[in-house]
Order: C-alpha cells, then sequence, then structure tokens
C-alpha cells in the first residue's frame, strides 16, 4: 500500500464509521425532542412520569451514541489537516468557512445544549429542559447542511474561480445554496428518520415481545416509530431520484457506470480535456448504488405495510380514514413494488398498483396470523437503514473518483507530504482506536436497549429539588 | 487591524479558552485514576462545551488560516496523531466510563480517561515547545520533525510543565466542584507545575530563538507568579480564587506563543518565518465567515456563560459522569 491507498483506507474507515453515527443521531433525536414535548405537556400525572421515562429511555441511547459520534468527528476535523492539506490548502478559501461554521455554529452550540439537557434533569424548569433538546436537534440539522455544503463543493463545485492554482470564493450564494447540498440534505435528513423511526420501532417491539414493566411506553414507541418511519421513506426516495438530473448534467460519468452504458468515449474526452488518466470510477461505486436502490424499495415496501399493521386497531374502527390510508400506503407501495421487481418503477405500472392497493387492503382486512412475525421482521429490519446509508455514501463519494474535487482536484493531488511511515501510523492508530470505541459504544446501546425505561442512567438524578431554595446565599462564597 | 488580524485573535481566545477548560478536564482526568474516578462527577454539563473550543479553534485555523493549517497539521502529525487518538479515548472514557456494567469494562475505560488527559496535555506541551523553538520550514511552508527535535530537552520540559500545570488546575476545579472528594493538599502538584515551568524557561533561555525573548521570559515568570498565587489562595481556604489563579497559568502559554514569536504565526529556523498575512485565507472568505461567525460566537459564549451560572454551586449526590 502506498501513502495514497494509506490516506484514503484512514479517511474511509473513519468516514464511514462516523457516517454510522450521525444517521442515529439526526435520527433520533427529533423523535426524542417529540417524546420529551409530548411528556412535559401531559397534565396527567401518570402518563406524564411513563413519557418522561420513556424520554430518558431513548434519550440515554441517544446520548451513548452522541459521546463516540462526537470523538469520531474530532478525528475526522484533524485527519482533513493531516492526511489531505492539499485539499486545504487548494479550496481552504471556499471550504474553510463552512466547515468553521459548522464546528462554530453547529458543534459547539450542539454539545453544549446537550451538556446542559443531560444535567438538566430536575433542575431547570420543564419547559426549558423540553427545549433543550429540540436546540440539540435543531444544531445538529445546522451541522449537517454546513458540512453537506462542503461535500457538494467536492462533488459539484460551484461559487469558485481558480487563480494561481488555488480556488477562491467568488459567488457565496452558489456555494450555499448549491442544489446539490439542499438536496442531499432532505434525502440524508429523511433517510435518518427513517432509520431512527425503524431503530425505535424494532427496540420497541423487541421489549414487547418480553416481559417489561412499561408495556404501554414501548406501544406507543412502536406507534411512534412505525409512523416516522413510513413518512420518512418516502422524501427519502422521491429526493434521492431527484438528484438523478444534477448527475447527468454535472458528473455523467457516475450515470453512465451506473446504468451500464460503455464508458470508453467519454474517458477518451475527459483524458483528452483533463489529462491522461482513468476517469471511471471503480466498479463499487455501482455495487453501492444497488445494494442502496434495493434496500430502499424493500424498506419503503416494508414500513408501509407495518404502518397499516401497527395502527390496524385505529385504522378497522374508522372506514373512512382506512381507506385513506390503504389507497395512500398502496399507492406509495407500488412505486417501491415496481422498483423491487423490475429495477426501476416503470413497467407494468398499473398491475403492480393494483396488486399493491388489494395487499394493502389485504393487511387490514385479515388479521395476520402472527404478531411474532411482525415483530421479528421490525427487529430484523432496523439495521437495514443503516447499510442502506453506507451504500449511498459509498455510491456518492466512490463515484466521485479520481476527483477529491471534481474537474479541479484530483484525490491523489489532496494528499499531505508526510512520509510513508507517518501515514501508516495514523492509519492504524486511529481505525484501531475509533473501532474499538465504536464497538464498545454499540455493545452499551444494545445493552442499555435491554434494560427498562426506568434503570436509564440519564436523568436518574431526577430526585434532587429543582429549586435551590436559597437563591442569594452563594455555595462558592469564596469566589 | 485588519480582518486576518482580528481572526487571530480569536484563534488565540479560543485556544486560551480551551486551556483554561479542557485544561481543567484533563487535569481531573489525569487525577481520576487511583479509584479516584468520583472526581469525574465534579466535570457536570461543563464537559461537553470544553473540547468544542479546541473544534473551535481548529475550524478558526481552517476557515481563516487554511495555509497554516496545511503546514501546521502535516508537520506535527507525529504529535497530533497520538493527541488526537487520546483525546478520542479520554472523551469517550468520561462519558462512558459509569454506562460499564462491570469491573474490566470500568478498568478500561478508567485507563482511556487517564491516558486521555495526560497524552494531550504532554503533546500540546512539546508542540508548543516546538513552535517556539523555530522550526526548518521549506519554501511551500511544511517541515519535517526529527526525532531530535521532538526529544530535545526544552520540548520535552515544555511537555512536561503544561502536564503539571494543567494537573494543578484540575486539582483546583476538583476541589471548587466535588470539595469532599478532592485530594486535601494543592502544595506538592503547584510546586511540581511551578519548578516544571521554571525549568522550561531556563532551558529556553539557552535552546529557543524566538523573535521576543523578553516577553517569553516575562509571560512564564508571570506563569510561576500565579501558580504560587493559587498556593497562597488555596492555603486560605479560598477555591474560587485559586481556581483562577491556576486558570490563568494554563491561559498564559497561548499568549507566551502569540508574543514571544511575533510577528510570525509559525517561526522558521532563521528567525524569520510565515507571517499572519501568509497564513491566512482571502479577504473574500474571511468577510463570509465574520459575517456569520461574529454574530454566532457572543450567543454561543452567552450560553456557555449561562451554564457555568446555573450549575455554579458544587454537584452533589450521584452524577451523570
Amino acid at each position: 500500500m502506498d501513502i495514497l491507498d494509506l490516506a484514503r483506507l484512514q479517511f474511509t474507515v473513519t468516514t464511514g464509521l462516523h457516517w454510522l453515527f450521525v444517521i442515529f443521531s439526526l435520527g433520533l433525536a427529533p423523535l426524542v425532542a417529540v417524546l420529551h414535548t409530548l411528556a412535559v405537556r401531559s397534565r396527567d400525572p401518570e402518563t406524564r412520569a411513563r413519557r418522561l421515562r420513556m424520554t430518558r429511555f431513548w434519550g440515554q441511547l441517544y446520548v451513548i451514541n452522541y459521546a463516540v459520534g462526537l470523538v469520531t468527528g474530532l478525528v475526522m476535523e484533524f485527519q482533513l489537516g493531516l492526511s489531505w492539506s492539499g485539499f486545504t490548502k487548494f479550496a481552504g478559501n471556499v471550504i474553510g468557512a463552512p466547515l468553521a461554521l459548522e464546528a462554530l455554529v453547529a458543534f459547539f452550540a450542539e454539545s453544549t445544549f446537550l451538556g446542559l439537557w443531560i444535567f438538566g434533569w430536575g433542575r431547570l424548569r420543564p419547559g426549558l429542559h423540553a427545549a433543550l433538546i429540540w436546540l440539540v436537534t435543531l444544531t445538529a440539522y445546522a451541522s449537517a447542511y454546513w458540512i453537506l455544503v462542503v461535500n457538494a463543493f467536492m462533488q459539484m463545485p460551484a461559487g469558485l474561480e481558480v487563480r494561481d492554482g488555488v480556488a477562491r470564493l467568488a459567488d457565496a450564494g452558489a456555494l450555499l445554496g448549491s442544489p446539490n447540498a439542499i438536496l442531499a440534505l432532505i434525502h440524508v435528513s429523511s433517510a435518518a428518520l427513517l432509520a431512527g423511526g425503524l431503530f425505535m420501532a424494532g427496540v420497541s417491539a423487541y421489549r414487547l415481545r418480553r416481559a417489561t414493566t412499561e408495556p404501554a411506553g414501548f406501544r406507543f414507541s412502536l406507534r411512534l416509530g412505525t409512523a416516522v418511519a413510513a413518512v420518512a421513506v418516502i422524501p427519502t426516495a422521491v429526493v434521492g431520484n431527484l438528484q438523478f438530473p444534477l448527475m447527468i448534467d454535472k458528473q455523467p460519468m457516475k450515470v453512465l457506470l451506473f446504468t451500464h452504458v460503455p464508458t470508453g468515449e467519454l474517458q477518451a474526452r475527459l483524458a483528452a480535456r483533463y489529462g491522461p488518466g482513468d476517469y471511471v470510477p471503480p466498479y463499487w461505486a455501482e455495487l453501492g448504488e444497488e445494494t442502496m436502490l434495493y434496500l430502499g424499495y424493500v424498506l419503503g415496501l416494508f414500513s408501509l405495510c407495518a404502518l397499516l399493521l401497527v395502527f390496524r386497531d385505529l385504522l378497522v374502527r374508522h372506514r373512512a380514514v382506512a381507506v385513506v390510508a390503504v389507497l395512500a400506503a398502496g399507492n406509495s407501495m407500488g412505486e417501491f413494488a415496481g422498483g423491487l421487481v423490475f429495477g426501476a418503477p416503470g413497467p407494468h405500472r398499473l398491475e403492480v398498483y393494483l396488486a399493491c392497493n388489494v395487499l394493502a387492503a389485504a393487511l387490514l382486512l385479515y388479521r395476520p396470523r402472527s404478531e411474532r412475525a411482525l415483530a421479528a421482521a421490525l427487529v430484523a429490519a432496523a439495521p437495514l437503514p443503516f447499510v442502506a446509508a453506507l451504500a449511498g455514501w459509498v455510491m456518492r463519494e466512490v463515484g466521485r473518483q479520481p476527483w477529491l474535487v471534481y474537474g479541479h482536484l484530483k484525490v491523489e493531488d489532496g494528499l499531505s507530504p508526510v512520509t510513508w511511515g507517518t501515514m501508516l501510523a495514523s492509519t492504524v492508530t486511529f481505525i484501531g482506536v475509533l473501532a474499538v470505541l465504536a464497538v464498545a459504544d454499540w455493545i452499551l446501546i444494545l445493552r442499555f436497549a435491554r434494560r427498562e425505561p426506568a434503570e436509564a442512567h440519564l436523568g436518574a438524578v431526577a430526585a434532587e429539588p429543582r429549586h435551590e431554595p436559597e437563591r442569594d446565599k452563594l455555595t462558592l462564597e469564596t469566589l | 487591524m485588519n480582518l486576518a488580524d482580528l481572526w487571530l485573535a480569536l484563534l488565540g481566545f479560543l485556544l486560551a479558552g480551551y486551556f483554561v477548560l479542557g485544561g481543567a478536564d484533563y487535569g481531573v482526568q489525569m487525577l481520576a485514576g487511583n479509584g479516584r474516578a468520583r472526581l469525574l462527577g465534579g466535570l457536570g454539563p461543563f464537559y461537553f462545551g470544553n473540547e468544542v473550543w479546541l473544534v473551535g479553534a481548529l475550524a478558526v485555523l481552517i476557515g481563516a488560516f487554511p495555509r497554516l493549517e496545511g503546514s501546521l497539521l502535516p508537520g506535527f502529525a507525529p504529535l497530533f496523531v497520538p493527541l488526537v487518538a487520546a483525546l478520542a479515548l479520554g472523551k469517550a472514557g468520561v462519558q462512558l466510563r459509569g454506562r460499564a456494567a462491570g469491573g474490566a469494562g470500568r478498568r478500561f475505560w478508567t485507563v482511556c480517561v487517564v491516558a486521555g488527559g495526560v497524552i494531550p496535555a504532554a503533546a500540546f506541551g512539546m508542540i508548543f515547545g516546538l513552535l517556539l523553538t523555530g522550526l526548518p520550514l521549506r519554501a511551500d511552508g511544511g517541515f519535517d520533525l526529527g526525532w531530535a527535535m521532538v526529544a530535545g530537552p526544552f520540548v520535552l520540559a515544555c511537555g512536561l510543565a503544561l502536564t503539571a500545570v494543567f494537573a494543578a488546575h484540575g486539582l483546583m476545579f476538583a476541589r471548587l466542584r466535588v470539595p469532599g472528594r478532592a485530594p486535601a493538599r494543592p502544595g506538592p502538584v503547584l510546586a511540581v507545575a511551578a519548578v516544571a515551568v521554571a525549568g522550561a524557561a531556563l532551558l529556553g533561555v539557552g535552546t529557543a530563538r524566538p523573535t521576543q525573548p523578553g516577553a517569553a521570559v516575562a509571560l512564564a515568570a508571570a506563569m510561576v507568579a500565579v501558580l504560587g498565587a493559587a498556593w497562597w489562595a488555596a492555603r486560605r481556604g479560598r477555591a474560587g480564587w485559586a481556581f483562577a489563579a491556576t486558570g490563568v497559568a494554563a491561559a498564559l502559554p497561548v499568549v507566551l506563543l502569540g508574543a514571544a514569536t511575533h510577528p510570525y504565526v509559525l517561526l522558521g529556523a532563521g528567525g524569520t518565518g510565515m507571517t499572519v498575512a501568509e497564513g491566512a485565507a482571502d479577504e473574500a472568505s474571511l468577510a463570509v465567515l465574520s459575517a456569520f461567525g461574529l454574530v454566532v460566537l457572543p450567543l454561543v459564549l452567552a450560553v456557555q456563560a449561562w451554564t457555568w451560572w446555573r450549575f455554579r454551586r458544587p454537584a452533589e449526590g450521584p452524577a451523570y459522569l
């Protein structure tokens, strides 16, 4: 392995791990915020206490995930300078500002708010406390926007002019409003909500199959998670597709690869324009694309079926609502089923749609034999959105090869001037440390997912008095 | 004062802020071995806000000084790699140690916590020592660190001095936040810190070639003086003043580095180096950065200040960390 391979391996593994933590964070934070808000707004003390316990349960999983998600982000930020200073030297003028704002606006604020939320149990006014988790959510999504501005710049550079071999910011609006960034943000946000929803539904289904002290709490979580997943899967697919026209325009090589059109002619044209070199991305970019698409179709079908089954009791009592639900779910399912069967939702659309509507109606009319099967399927589906997200990321970033900044800077020219030994040491160290932390973290998440909500460490000090009785007596009288 | 100078001042402010806040964390982490892990309970909600001062400083480095960053990070890779790895382990360890179920898990995370305090502190000290010594800059602004440079007596002394200063600062923080659990006698740690700083300064007079040696010596003397003041305050039971004094001692290295190498941001071997303008981004990029950053930063600071005020009382009872 040469320096370039090592640097790429290091970036792939650390970014891939970071990406999984990000998806979990973006997906679960809004759900925790919804639960917390419902809890503080409920008047019945028993409901309120139950909802607070559920908030602590899901919040605990979120916080454990955040602990390692944060440090993977820290490593990424250093790595950019350690391994890829050619990139920051070329593009620093343009991407430096969004990167800095990602850290200042989002990272900075998000961590501060999360610290307050973790330590605010029993110490802050309930409304303010619930507002904090919304601020955590908001800053997490702001963070995603800024980092996607940088990524969109690498994919489809806009708003720059190159003078003396260095990119300079020419049009801040074009950089910040890049359609690639906006579409990717919507696609990634909805995919994260799909992942968060299915994770919540999967864990709840698992807990409901076993004895739990919180059946009502987990039933509510199951419904919330399933509903969010079924709603989120639709923009995930729609906005995912909206990215293809942009790609045809700006990254035709990616499209040729994904549609199995011979790339020879375009390769010759690119070589004539940018100099000799291989401009065809590795074949596994396409592997990522196929994996993501098929998992997307499966998850789309599954989430919508699960929605009908989980809400079956409610729907059968209101005939009009049930008809609307069957039509909405059935027709959306048609799109996913077409993709699953024919590779793209095109041929035999009428027949596929009809079959899906019949299937949707049948799910409501005939009670499926086994609730156990539904629970098992929900548990099995929970990791799939994460696999799909990784595959989608492989498609997007491997498909960008050999470019670091499309059409401007090749990956090999972004490398830092470091020795092979230094790069090997940093690669082994970072991959080793992050892999150990990630596995330890996932074990902890699974372990806490099997605990009862009342046993969560988060908010366990809530028994302390909410307001200090003696306001003016400083305990730090020494200051 | 142009935009580049303003952002350099901001970079210094963020880094100094990080040394004061993150330095206390490192110190508490160093002390948390040997069955004293309950000290971590005092880190409170602040812990989450502290590390991001480093991220903020790094972000300003990338955003406002991409060329300086392009030289600094690859050049210091042999020190930054262990620093960042230990930082990651420590940061995760502090949050996850309490979640571990068994003794083995707790021991693993405790090792992470302590290593995550000692290694970053020592590495930052050594980086500061090398920056004061002057680096063999190439024409493209990069440089290669030889082992002889990294293992030089002055550089090692700087690593030791910063570690000791952070340990003293963490001790004062623990005495303030968890008075019942902190070690009772602050004298030995403060004495080691003062001697280490004085020793590094003496070695530096022989080895380092800063552009402003007078300022460097004066500020090193000021560090020893505030450490003495911390000891004096701690003896009189003024835990708050003692913490403030070690906080000044933790921030002074950043001031010292900036003052001693003025007007350069990266000191070369022959008494010259990379100036502020050479390291900074274009005016247009700085303007975009300023438009957002200088509005947002005060807001973030206000939230953090509110956090400190709201949780100013000593932490009692079981804590999340």
